[in-house]
């Protein structure tokens, strides 16, 4: 392939010099076609042991590289919302008789990149690393990571009764605490480490890490703690769609947001994750391409309910949700926003027909609050917990100092209580109740919408409030559990869909949250980079993008 | 002397002692959950504890402590919370970076102080006096992370000539002779060499003058013997204080690099303790702390008995 | 014997000074008058003079408000239509930020210094009165902290304690005892064995008197303008902290926390991101020469 190497006299010179100390090394950026460098946003290298850390972008740029689950996303189109489609499992079915079980049937032929097998046997060991404290594959670092992302499957610590049980070489069935339609979403989490590999580096998972192995498009070659991985194609994987095009990917932790940009601008990285909306008008300006969509993900201001909360009256909230000018943010985003209608977005499954229309209408907004008792001598005075930044916070303090602005003009007061991204999460686990949230009436954390029970249930449902999950505000509404409980016995997608459709539109007609937009997660990459399908997901495949 | 050089050196093993107390009293007097960066913000709580006893956060503090130094002194300080790698591991790669930039700083800035500072002891009074001591003092009141920031702006942003992060092309982590990582390095020295530049222009400054204002001093010049003996004169006695400036600024580099670090992204001590504070991982920061806290200490040892050594009036005490 | 570093210019000027300021009476009256002569600092004075006062009355000079913003004039270049020195990422009116910024970077500078002196000299004098073993146990235990760089160790408390004003100015305070007491307690210790302190102890005058008349006297005004002379120091570091995210919170006006949240901002708008950090060199350098004009009008050899 063609060198891409600029030769000028100062290059010339400097990689004379470079010759010279290294005795022939050349270590100037080699742009051999085929590698790609990723700069993430992650301040490390994502855990490679199988169940990665760093959050989702954890998965993206390492999990579901190296990794596969029973059930994969669909990550080959940006045009529709993204689903699951089968993974390991060729396909799963839940028993007609007993609601609480479900078979699956595995992918025959799969070879792990240390050349094991993949059976049912893998899968049990999977689950037991993350379950059975008895285990010697155990990790409770690695169980910590994962585990609350599939709270249905059965586990009892006291007797080790475990809802995992191979039926024969390749199928399995799973034991759901109750009938469980999510189940599937939940498997999606788990990725399949090679049991052989484990053994091979004498049982150590820091070990593994360092040369690990699974089913996934792509295998680690080399991993440099808080300086990079590289991953090759494992030529073997069993999608031939997903045969990766390109000979190498690096991925570079670069946590300073304008440290990313100044990397793609000077040529040491490819592409890079999250740049600056306020430094995306001068990349265009030098070339660089900015792709961007949808993916589930909500910008919202959770609200207490808490009793005394301003909020528990619907005209406050509906005023609220009224007196935002979200255009007006999108354009503070540098376009890279999509107005937030609801929960998920209008090409959502799951919207629904939702009758309260997210407008701005300030006038509208002044005389519910006058409905509701409040006026310009007697505004409505609320307290938000709010971070400085943080994950898919996008500019949170810019952003909510518009709301402010926005707000106090109908006649809601806003005040902030500003902190670290680490203790707004800390507050949002303890709930609205607790002493750290100081009477706070509403917390600002952005969230992802990727599956149902994301999206709905955690916030929701009457029981999931602290400690048992993150319902911050002590919602509790009848209506929507009830709506939630159906959903989760529909065992059908179509079915499944119309329930959380109603869910929806019970959520935005109500107006439990104050929704402000969508992000659109900008990534910035030079011309270079082609082929690249910006799915509708959280999770991105880099297996179709070539360099020229 | 030998006496006092012993002495010297056993009681490095008290202050010692008094350091890993202190370090380890502050890194748990901090408020919060040690776990809580790690574990994704919505896992349940019996998840948490079941962690925090695995890393054995639950048991009492004395306990702590005692279980950690017997493991310090046999050279094991723990695995990283949020990285689960050696803490070991982890400094084995940063301390040479910062290493490197601290010891780049202090002979930058010494070999332009001590330039600085011989011509204004030369000419003192003199607008050449004047201009050296005027950039003496800007050297010592400059915010050094500042200085970072528009060196950025001007070679990075607006000229685009010099890298504005990084040790070296790639996220570089391990130190290489060669023009790419050279090129990485101008700024972050460039900013760490003016607090050690001023002040050893001030310590050579003061020398100088003194020594020339000696009478015999005086009488070599009359005698047209100046240059040579003067000069070697000077060196003599300059040495001992400039010396142990030079020792004590690259132990404050050494520990004080994080600002520097902050701004350059430089993957060395400075970016561990930043992300130790931040993820709050208590190994790691103790760790971290308790390393350059005795590099200071054996730096501070090292200095005084080289002083010691050259000039023997300087044993105190 | 210690391991701290042995004494720098500045400590052993407040020391000498403490030795003659006790042998001759006049000593003071030639340190003001050489204060009176010396332009360059008389100058420092004045422009620190307006950079306090600007701080301080900022909410009378200042058109605009700290706190208010305005999105459609984020990071407004330097001259824009009514923000004179550009507006930052909230759109908020620079100039404004800045003289109010002054309140916080000096407060937090300052305030620690202010402690410090107070802790630090009180217990340099109870150790070089009282000497022996009480002498020996405060001195160790400083010696302890003279084991960190000082910017390690104002990290490492904030670090802890967490981001806040209160927990920086515990950080920096405890950051500059150790000098403060080691310097007082060598004055106290020379002062103490000067022979007409001894007579007076011979005499029979209570410690306490002692301690008031002789020794408070002639320590404290030296142990003063050594303390003075960290200020700078001082102020670097707690705007440093702020830089990194453990000092001021957000949207509090500071001068290290404003260029931390604008240092995202270098490729929008590089030139409005570096003018806080030009304030906390200004205000460090016009302290470091005033403490520079103080100490020469000191010296005891001119």
């Amino acid at each position: 392939m063609r060198s891409r190497r600029q030769f000028s006299l100062r290059n010339l010179a400097i990689r004379a010099a470079a010759a010279l100390l290294l005795a022939g090394t050349v270590s100037a950026p080699a742009r051999a076609g085929g590698t790609l460098r990723v700069g993430m946003t992650a301040a490390d290298i994502p855990l490679s042991w199988g169940q990665p850390d760093q959050g989702f972008e954890g998965f993206r740029f390492m999990g579901l590289m190296l990794y596969d689950g029973l059930i994969n996303w669909d990550m080959s189109s940006a045009d529709k919302a993204s689903g699951l489609i089968p993974g390991l499992a060729e396909s799963w079915s839940v028993n007609e008789a007993d609601k609480t079980k479900w078979t699956f049937k595995l992918r025959k032929g799969v070879k792990f990149h240390d050349g094991s097998d993949f059976d049912a046997d893998a899968v049990l060991w999977n689950f037991d690393r993350l379950f059975d404290k008895d285990a010697p594959q155990y990790s409770a670092r690695m169980a910590s990571l994962v585990n609350f992302r599939i709270p249905s499957v059965v586990y009892d610590p006291a007797t080790n009764a475990k809802g995992w049980k191979k039926i024969d070489s390749h199928t399995v069935e799973f034991t759901t605490k109750s009938p469980d339609s999510f189940f599937p979403y939940q498997i999606c989490y788990i990725l399949l480490s090679s049991p052989a590999q484990f053994d091979a580096v004498g049982g150590d998972w820091n070990k593994f890490s360092q040369n690990p192995s699974g089913t996934g498009p792509w295998k680690l070659t080399q991993i440099v703690p808080r300086e990079r991985a590289e991953f090759v194609p494992f030529k073997e994987h069993w999608d031939e769609t997903r045969q990766p095009q390109l000979d190498k990917v690096v991925t570079i932790p670069i946590p300073d947001p304008n440290a990313r940009t100044a990397a793609l601008l000077s040529g040491q990285v490819d592409w890079i994750e999250a740049p600056a909306p306020d430094a995306i008008p001068r990349l265009e300006e030098r070339g660089m391409v900015i792709s961007s969509n949808l993916y589930p993900h909500v910008w919202s201001w959770h609200l207490s309910r808490v009793e005394g909360s301003p909020w528990n009256d619907i005209r406050v909230r509906k005023a609220a949700n009224l007196a935002i000018d979200r255009d007006g943010i999108v354009s503070l985003l540098g376009g890279y926003a999509v107005k937030a209608s609801g929960h998920v977005s209008p090409a959502d499954p799951w919207y629904g027909t939702p009758s309260f229309e997210l407008r701005y209408d300030p006038d509208a907004a002044r005389a519910l609050l006058a409905e509701a008792g409040f006026g310009p001598d007697n505004p409505v005075q609320v307290k938000m917990m709010i971070s400085a930044s943080g994950s898919g916070q996008m500019l949170p303090l810019p952003m909510n100092e518009y709301m402010q602005q926005n707000l106090k003009e109908v006649g809601i007061e806003v005040e902030f209580e500003v902190m670290e991204w680490q203790s707004l999460l800390d507050r949002w686990r303890a709930g609205a109740k607790a002493e750290q949230a100081q009477g706070a009436n509403g917390i600002n954390v952005s969230y992802t919408t990727q599956d149902p029970y994301s999206s709905f249930t955690r916030f929701l449902r009457c029981d999931l409030h602290a400690p048992s999950g993150v319902n911050w505000g002590y919602h509790c509404d009848e209506e929507i559990d009830a709506l939630l409980a159906k959903a989760s016995l529909a065992f059908t997608a179509e079915e499944r869909n119309e329930w959380l459709a109603k869910v929806h539109t019970s959520e935005v007609d109500k107006a439990l949250f104050l929704w402000v937009v969508h992000d659109v997660a900008p990534r910035a990459m030079t011309k270079q980079v082609k082929g690249f399908i910006q799915a509708r997901n959280w999770f991105q495949s880099l297996t179709p993008v070539t360099m020229d | 002397m030998l006496n006092y050089i012993i002495r010297r050196i056993l009681y490095v093993i008290p202050i010692g002692f008094g350091v890993t107390v202190l370090v380890f009293a502050l890194v748990h007097m901090a408020p919060g959950d040690p776990l809580s960066a790690v574990v994704p913000p919505d896992a349940p709580e019996e998840m948490v504890q079941e962690l925090r006893k695995a890393y054995g956060f639950d048991k009492p503090l004395p306990v702590q402590y005692a279980t950690w130094l017997g493991r310090v002194l046999v050279g094991d300080l723990g695995v990283s919370v949020a990285r689960g790698r050696e803490v070991v591991d982890e400094l084995r790669i940063a301390v040479p970076n910062t290493f490197i930039l601290a010891a780049g700083g202090t002979l930058l800035g010494f070999t332009l102080g001590a330039t600085l500072g011989g011509i204004a002891g030369f000419f003192q009074g003199r607008w050449i006096d004047k201009l050296a001591t005027s950039i003496a003092i800007t050297g010592v009141s400059v915010p050094h992370y500042w200085l970072g920031l528009v060196l950025v702006i001007i070679f990075s942003v607006e000229m685009n000539v010099l890298p504005s992060f990084g040790m070296g092309p790639g996220g570089s982590t391990a130190w290489e002779w060669n023009a790419e990582h050279m090129r990485h390095l101008v700024l972050p020295i460039i900013t760490l060499a003016v607090i050690p530049m001023g002040l050893i222009t001030r310590t050579v400054r003061a020398t100088v003058a003194e020594i020339l204002n000696q009478e015999f001093v005086q009488a070599l010049h009359a005698k047209g013997l100046f240059q040579r003996q003067v000069l070697a004169h000077i060196v003599r006695n300059a040495a001992p204080t400039t010396l142990a400036v030079m020792g004590l600024q690259l132990g404050y580099l050494l520990g004080g690099s994080i600002l520097v670090e902050t701004v350059f992204q430089w993957p060395g001590t400075g970016s561990l303790l930043n992300s130790a504070i931040f993820e709050r991982d208590l190994p790691l920061l103790q760790g971290t702390i308790l390393v350059l806290a005795m590099f200071f200490v054996l730096l501070n040892l090292f200095v005084d008995i080289l002083q010691s050594a050259i000039d023997p009036r300087m044993s105190r005490q | 014997m210690t391991t701290a570093p042995a004494l720098d210019s500045k400590q052993q000027a407040a020391i000498d000074a403490a030795q003659v300021a006790v042998q001759s009476r006049g000593y003071w009256t030639t340190v003001g008058g050489r204060i009176r002569d010396d332009k360059v600092t008389l100058v420092c004075g004045f422009v620190l003079l307006l950079i306090v006062l600007s701080a301080v009355f900022s909410d009378l000079i200042a058109l605009a408000d700290p706190y208010k913003a305005n999105m459609l004039k984020r990071l407004a270049a330097i001259g824009a239509d009514g923000y004179p020195l550009g507006a930052d990422e909230m759109g908020r009116d620079m100039l404004t930020r800045l003289l109010y910024g002054g309140r916080l970077s000096l407060f937090m500078g300052i305030s620690p210094i202010v402690i410090a002196f107070a802790i630090g000299g009180t217990l340099g004098l109870v150790a070089g009165f009282l000497g022996g073993r009480i002498n020996m146990a405060i001195m160790r235990v400083m010696d302890v902290f003279y084991a960190f760089p000082s910017v390690l160790l104002a990290v490492a408390i904030s670090g802890a304690l967490g981001a806040g004003i209160g927990n920086a100015i515990v950080s920096l305070t405890l950051v500059f005892i150790p000098p403060i007491t080691r310097v007082t307690e060598s004055v106290t210790t020379q002062v103490r064995s000067l022979d007409y302190v001894e007579a007076a102890r011979a005499s029979g005058a209570r410690s306490l008197t002692i301690i008031r008349v002789h020794i408070l006297s002639n320590v404290l005004g030296p142990v003063f303008i050594y303390a003075t002379s960290l200020i700078s120091v001082s102020i670097i570091l707690a705007s440093g902290l702020s830089f990194l995210g453990l000092g001021t919170e957000p949207p509090e006006p500071e001068w290290g926390l404003m260029l931390n949240t604008l240092r995202q901002s270098i490729y929008v708008n590089p030139w409005v991101a570096a003018l806080p950090g030009a304030m906390i060199f200004f205000t460090s350098l016009t302290f470091n020469l005033l403490s520079d004009g103080l100490r020469s009008a000191m010296d005891v050899r001119l």
